[in-house]
């Protein structure tokens, strides 16, 4: 009983004609993290191309480094389908890590390159020569 | 431990004996004076076993004793510490250049329990069976069972000396012995955790108890059987009233526990319903000590670790002008909560008498 | 015949019953036993059907000693004689060959009626069946004694000395060759185990090189005791040698090595049974031996890996305290996400560059990807100055299109200049540093950044920090913060209890300020499992160093130091 016992764990999707809404509860961590981005990039494929991704986060309880490594994963996705993520109702836990890290802006920056003014790219391209 | 009686090696004319001037040194945080003392000795021809267990390891216990007396912070105590850890280093390191003796004896495992963060005691042993001439491998503060196990397969060593010093780690405590012997190694447990005349290193089945480090050299010397691979046992066959699932009953609720006694307490105690978040959180600390040593009383089915720990914090709080009588009423509370349990009610009522006949006896009756 | 039901003596009850005479005259010839009638001087009266097939020459009217072995002779005389009863239970022999139970009952006129029991097939059934329980207790004994370790040299202790014990009077384990040495262990009945590594050769021993070599065993019967060279033989083995069996250890697809059990000639040859008991034994052995190498060569090799990823040892470097601390998430693997260096300044006007960082993952996985950040920041070491250059190029190294997995840390340029100790603090994306003052009270270093390894470019900004004597920064992952348990159970350690713990460590020096947040964070969390934790204190010595890098004492009091010591030295 000392132990604590993880919240569970679940994902609710609503997928509509233009908006893919993932509502998060539990604990977005090192054990959680692989299945989260599995689901939310096969209803991206799935569903018509929506122009916005929201995760509601209302019910989140708890995320790591590697949840927020998933965050980044599921925005690369989200910007390859030319859609905006919008990180809703977030949780004070959620906030600190966005903080910390200094990613949010990165996140959330609306992205639809076809609506760009200057219709190049947005600065956000992977330029690395990482091969780790 | 006692002042050594062996002989001052300083000149008559100083004051001080070496112990006093180091322990002042120490307790000052000036390492570069404890350094110098201690190689001055060596220089005039103490042996550095001597510096070890005569010099050095009764400072450090006065270091404790200060600290539980209120007379040194928590802060002086840990740089204290730290100082008499490398003043031990520093002896350790000259001593390839003067004597290049290679171990002759044979190869030993030294570590600490898991969660034991007191390693000074390990060091000491450590470094005494180096200077008689065992290959040591010492492993440090709290050594985690499977990374003892693994070095134990790699190493194959004649023995483990395994040191704690806080008898709640005893449970852990016994795992690892148990661990260790289904391989084919003998244990020497040692340290205060293991009780007065190591009484708890046998109730966990451990092949021998040292109570300091010549007594661990000479159990060496006089050499370790292994045990059988028979010896393969569950922790319910050297503690056959651990069936009463009591202790892990304790154990496992202790949040429940601790909770429930700090409500029962502020509605007792009007006043603390005025604490702020620290003194509240070091109430439910203190509370959670209280049934941690219950655990570990019901673990070993011995009141005297309960009771000893009740004394001690008495002891400490007293040191500080704290009344226990929050102790007493803790023990009130946790009593009807566990009043289903005959073995536990019994820890309590006799920590509840320990506190009632020997009040606040002073800062080192802890087993 | 089939077996009475209940028990050795029951035959014996029924047969003694007080009309059993009387019923002998109508049943007796046709018995399946054999049945002699002999009077009380030992002549033969009369002999069953029975009998006169298992003693043809036997007639009515000779001499029961001539035609029977001498135990049932004495035994019938004893009875005659009045010095046994024939109460007193049956007898066991051999005649021709059979075991047989010769149960005596009272025919009147002093004449004794025995009834022989072929016990021959029984008995070899139940020395059978008791060989075999003790061989399988023997065998389990083995495994369970052989299988408790997993060091080698430990094992093939083990393996000789119980094959000395229950199989021969000596054995010699040979292990597989490294290079043209072989290490043998020796074990005698009752004796020590001895271990050698020597060069020896094989072939002077029929079958042992095909052993070696996984190839089907050699008879016992085919080995010439007179062939086995002298090195195979303990030293105190004083007998010369009567039988070997020489037995292959089969391993987990390559041999493991050979077993050589050995007999003196005083004593019985090896039977078919022992060698094929041999055979199942060593095969145990074998697979327990192979066991320990596979695990020794798996736990060297994680080792020598390791070696690489665990946390460098901290010290004193140009007159600045370091301590170091870390607790894996993963207790057995000793490292994973975090990691922490101390790369000296060329000298005491070089600033020293310290890093402490955290990869996202637990585990040997995110530990491999720690070595490599590790080894990129010791290459950009010479760009160490500028802090933001030193991130871009890391991040343009980490970057990648497969994985989004990145890398919080602080960078830390550490000088002492007069007394204090000046560092430049740059944080991407990691918690904020603290400083401890030497009144006690906390601060957090305001440096904030981007992660690295996933965005374009990093954000970051550089903090300068001055510590007087007996100050500390302290660099931390969020394992220590995020440790969960306290009395209560599930609540975090979080930054107010760091803030609080490391107000009581001003003064302190820093290994003592890590050991001090270890401890209270592994308070705290009890035995509840909880993430990386990575510590490092930046810390003023109070005085100026007594203990150089080296650990000598650089005495105040003592101006010579070694240095012009070794000078003066011609």
């Amino acid at each position: 009983m000392t132990n604590k016992t993880p919240a569970e764990f679940t994902l609710i999707i609503f997928p509509e004609p233009t908006t893919l809404t993932v509502r998060i509860s539990g604990e977005l961590d090192y054990d959680t993290s692989e299945d989260f981005v599995h689901v939310v990039v096969r209803h991206l494929a799935e569903h018509p191309r929506p122009h916005d991704v929201h995760l509601d986060f209302h019910e989140l309880t708890w995320i790591d480094s590697t949840g927020l490594s998933a965050l980044l994963m599921i925005h690369r996705h989200t910007r390859a389908a030319d859609a905006t993520l919008h990180l809703d109702n977030r949780p004070p836990v959620l906030d600190r890590i966005l903080l910390v890290t200094n990613v949010l802006d990165h996140l959330t920056t609306p992205h639809h390159t076809r609506a760009h003014p200057s219709g190049r790219p947005a600065n956000d391209d992977i330029t690395g020569t990482g091969s780790f | 431990m006692k002042q050594p009686s062996t002989p001052d090696p300083e000149p008559v004319r100083d004051p001080d004996p070496l112990p006093e001037r180091l322990w002042h040194a120490v307790a000052d945080g000036d390492e570069e004076r404890a350094v110098e003392l201690v190689h001055g000795a060596l220089e005039a021809g103490v042996t550095e076993e001597t510096l070890l267990l005569d010099i050095i390891a009764p400072v450090q216990e006065r270091v404790g004793a200060e600290w539980a007396a209120d007379r040194i912070s928590v802060a002086q105590e840990h740089a204290a510490t730290a100082i008499n850890e490398r003043v031990i280093a520093s002896l350790a390191h000259r001593r390839p250049h003067t004597r290049r003796r290679a171990p002759h004896r044979g190869r030993v495992t030294v570590g600490c329990v898991d969660g034991e963060w007191h390693a000074f005691p390990a060091r000491l042993v450590a470094e005494t069976l180096r200077l008689r001439g065992w290959r040591v491998d010492y492993l440090g503060a709290q050594t985690p069972t499977p990374h003892l196990v693994a070095h134990l397969h790699r190493t194959d060593p004649a023995a483990v000396l395994l040191s704690g010093s806080i008898p709640t780690h005893l449970p852990t405590a016994h795992a690892a012995i148990t661990a260790c012997q289904a391989i084919g190694i003998p244990v020497l447990a040692g340290g205060r955790a293991f009780g007065p005349d190591g009484r708890y290193a046998r109730a966990l089945g451990a092949d021998e108890h040292a109570p300091d480090a010549r007594g661990a050299a000479a159990v060496l010397e006089a050499g370790l059987p292994r045990p059988r691979p028979a010896a393969i046992r569950q922790a319910s066959e050297d503690l056959p009233h651990l069936a009463d699932q009591e202790y892990t009953m304790v154990v496992q609720t202790r949040p429940q526990l601790v909770k429930q006694t700090l409500a029962d307490l502020e509605a007792r105690f009007p006043a603390m319903r005025g604490y702020d978040d620290a003194q509240r959180e070091r109430t439910a600390e203190d509370l959670a000590h209280i049934v941690d040593f219950l655990g570990t009383a019901l673990y070993l089915d011995d009141p005297e670790v309960f009771t000893g720990f009740l004394t001690w914090t008495a002891g400490i709080l007293a040191a500080r002008n704290v009344p226990a009588h929050s102790l007493v009423t803790g023990l009130d509370v946790l009593s009807g909560l566990l009043r289903d349990f005959p073995r536990t009610v019994g820890m309590l009522r006799a920590g509840t008498a320990a506190l009632g006949s020997r009040p606040f006896t002073g800062p080192d009756t802890r087993a | 015949m089939p077996a009475p039901a209940d028990g050795l003596s029951a035959p014996a009850e029924r047969l003694r019953s007080p009309d059993a005479d009387r019923r002998v005259g109508e049943t007796w010839t046709e018995a399946p036993h054999p049945v002699l009638v002999v009077d009380r001087h030992g002549g033969l009266l009369r002999i069953n059907e029975a009998a006169r097939h298992l003693l043809p020459a036997a007639v009515s009217g000779d001499w029961l000693h001539e035609r029977v072995p001498a135990w049932l002779a004495d035994a019938h005389q004893r009875i005659s004689d009045g010095l046994r009863r024939t109460s007193a239970g049956p007898l066991t022999g051999i005649i021709n060959d059979r075991l047989f139970e010769a149960h005596p009952t009272e025919a009147g006129d002093g004449d004794v009626v025995w009834w022989l029991a072929d016990e021959t097939e029984r008995r070899e059934a139940e020395t059978a069946l008791g060989n075999a329980q003790r061989r399988s207790e023997i065998l389990s004994e083995v495994s369970s004694a052989l299988l408790s370790t997993l060091n080698v040299p430990r094992c093939m202790e083990v393996a000789a000395s119980m094959a000395a014990e229950h199989l021969a009077e000596a054995a010699v384990l040979v292990a597989p060759p490294q290079g043209r040495r072989y290490a043998l262990t020796y074990a005698r009945q009752g004796g020590p185990t001895t271990q050698v590594t020597r060069r020896v050769d094989i072939s002077g021993v029929p079958g042992l090189s095909e052993a070696l070599q996984g190839f089907p065993p050699v008879p016992a019967r085919w080995i010439n005791p007179d062939d086995i060279p002298d090195w195979v033989i303990p030293h105190d083995f004083a007998a010369p040698v009567g039988s070997v069996i020489v037995a292959p250890l089969p391993g987990h697809g390559v041999p493991a090595g050979a077993l050589i059990l050995l007999r003196s000639s005083t004593e019985r040859a090896f039977t078919e049974g022992e060698e094929i008991f041999a055979r199942l034994f060593a095969a145990r052995a074998g697979a327990a031996l192979s066991a320990a190498r596979l695990y020794s060569e798996q736990a060297a090799i994680t080792a020598t890996l390791m070696r690489e990823l665990l946390p460098p040892k901290l010290g004193s470097v140009h007159g600045v305290e370091y301590g170091g601390g870390y607790r894996a998430a993963k207790e057995q693997e000793r490292v994973g996400g975090d990691f922490y260096d101390v790369h000296p300044g060329a000298d005491t006007t070089e600033e020293t560059l310290v890093v402490l960082g955290d990869v996202a993952g637990k585990g040997l996985e995110a530990a491999v990807l720690t070595g490599k950040i590790r080894n990129t920041l010791h290459a950009l070491l010479p760009l160490a100055g500028d802090h933001q250059h030193l991130l871009d190029l890391l991040n343009s190294a980490l970057l990648t299109s497969h994985h989004t997995r990145f890398v919080t840390l602080v960078l830390a340029s550490v000088r002492r200049h007069a007394g204090r100790v000046r560092i430049r603090l740059t944080s991407a994306g990691h918690p904020a540093p603290l400083v401890v003052r030497a009144d006690g009270s906390v601060t957090e270093v305001p440096a904030r950044g981007s992660l690295v390894g996933v965005l374009p470019r990093v954000k970051a900004t550089t903090v300068e920090v001055v510590l007087a004597p007996g100050e500390s920064c302290l660099l931390y992952t969020d394992g220590i913060t995020e440790a969960r348990g306290g009395p209560l159970g599930d609540e975090l350690f979080g930054e107010r209890r760091l803030r609080r713990a490391l107000a009581d460590c001003a003064g302190m020096p820093a290994e003592a300020v890590v050991e001090r947040v270890q401890m209270l964070v592994g308070q705290w969390l009890g035995p509840a499992r909880h993430d990386d934790m990575a510590t490092v204190a930046i810390t003023a010595p109070r005085s100026a160093p007594a203990v150089v890098a080296g650990g000598h004492p650089r005495g105040r009091t003592r101006p010579r130091s070694r240095g012009q010591d070794s000078r003066r030295t011609p």
